[in-house]
């Protein structure tokens, strides 16, 4: 779970559910202002946003340069992908 | 004929055929001195998930990134367990952002048994990267006409299948591969996927392919760095085989030894 993850409350509109690398968290930030950057803080360890890695939002790639201004919606889908071994 | 040794990736000359895999190793530092040993200067790699517990991807990619500074080498990231045009797409722009590179070995799996690649899902996703400024090195069947629409779309580099990836059953169907070979002269073709011997890749070679790519086959060995070296020597006798000559076959015995005034030579009449 993210590291401010909260309980689930379907009534309190501060809260919205995301599906981070599929996994369902919930981050107590305003759906307004709620953007790609503040997702990632959520979900992401510090160690982590140092490494490199690179986003995708509801299977659309989204740019290191575009976080900021790609807002974030109740039950998006975001993937965070690493570099790994491969073939 | 002279023997030319590099390899031509969209106009980049790279001085090795082979193509190594950074999967599948009993350790990283075995596949560190595995690729050293293979010589290869173009080591692929992947993208996936990571959850914030994980921190086993950010050594992995540390040696990767050493090997490709100590060897002068090129990443080639691919575009595994996607099986729609559109998920190839999404995750060859990510590589891109992340490897800053423009090559991407494009897999798009049709089939979950044999991971062979839908045709149609990546000529789709060929057309898209291609317009988009990549340099597409599409993985697919040994089928001549999908290499032909690839090829057509402005692929320089086509990668058809030996046999199914990890089977390490060798080249399956030689006929298919020599005519894909004959029938695009100017692609470069390199074979990947399915190779299991070191013969496997030399008979590829020898066939005129440009270079061999492979991972299980080394990194599964028993000494996967004494392979890789049998490997490298292989690619490069298939090359050298090609490249001289080869004679004809013929259907009966013609003795390789003068006959004339050997021992006991029996002279008619």
């Amino acid at each position: 779970m993210g590291q401010q993850s909260m309980n689930a409350n379907e009534d309190d509109n501060t809260k919205m559910k995301l599906f981070m690398n599929g996994q369902g968290i919930e981050v107590s930030v305003e759906a307004e202002n709620l953007n790609m950057l503040i997702a990632l803080q959520h979900y992401l360890t510090p160690e982590q946003r140092q490494q490199s890695f690179a986003v995708a939002l509801n299977g659309d790639f989204v740019g290191k340069a575009d976080y900021q201004q790609t807002l974030v919606n109740q039950g998006d889908s975001i993937d965070v992908l690493f570099p790994i071994q491969g073939g | 004929m002279t023997l030319n040794t590099t390899l031509n990736i969209y106009g980049q000359q790279v001085d090795s055929r082979l193509l190594i895999g950074s999967a599948l190793y009993p350790s990283p530092e075995i596949m560190k001195q595995a690729v050293l040993a293979s010589g290869s200067k173009i080591i692929t790699l992947s993208l996936k998930r990571q959850n914030p517990a994980e921190q086993a991807g950010a050594k992995i990619w540390q040696y990767i990134q050493e090997l490709v500074k100590e060897t002068n080498g090129f990443l080639l990231p691919n575009t595994a367990g996607c099986k729609t045009a559109k998920e190839a797409v999404t995750l060859a722009k990510m590589s891109r952002e992340i490897f800053q590179t423009d090559w991407i070995k494009l897999e798009v799996i049709g089939d979950d048994y044999n991971l062979q690649p839908d045709p149609i899902e990546l000529l789709q996703a060929t057309e898209t990267l291609l317009a988009d400024g990549f340099k597409v090195l599409p993985y697919c069947t040994d089928d001549l006409v999908i290499c032909q629409r690839l090829y057509d779309l402005g692929c320089q580099v086509i990668m058809p299948w030996a046999s199914p990836i990890g089977t390490g059953k060798g080249l399956m169907n030689p006929y298919n591969l020599e005519t894909i070979r004959l029938r695009l002269p100017e692609a470069t073709l390199i074979l990947d996927a399915g190779i299991g011997k070191p013969s496997d890749a030399c008979l590829a070679m020898e066939m005129g392919f440009d270079g061999v790519l492979l991972n299980s086959a080394i990194a599964l060995a028993d000494n996967p760095v004494m392979m890789a070296k049998a490997f490298a020597q292989a690619i490069i006798a298939g090359e050298q085989g090609f490249v001289a000559g080869m004679m004809q076959q013929r259907q009966t015995a013609h003795p390789s030894t003068p006959t004339l005034d050997t021992p006991f030579w029996h002279q008619q009449g």
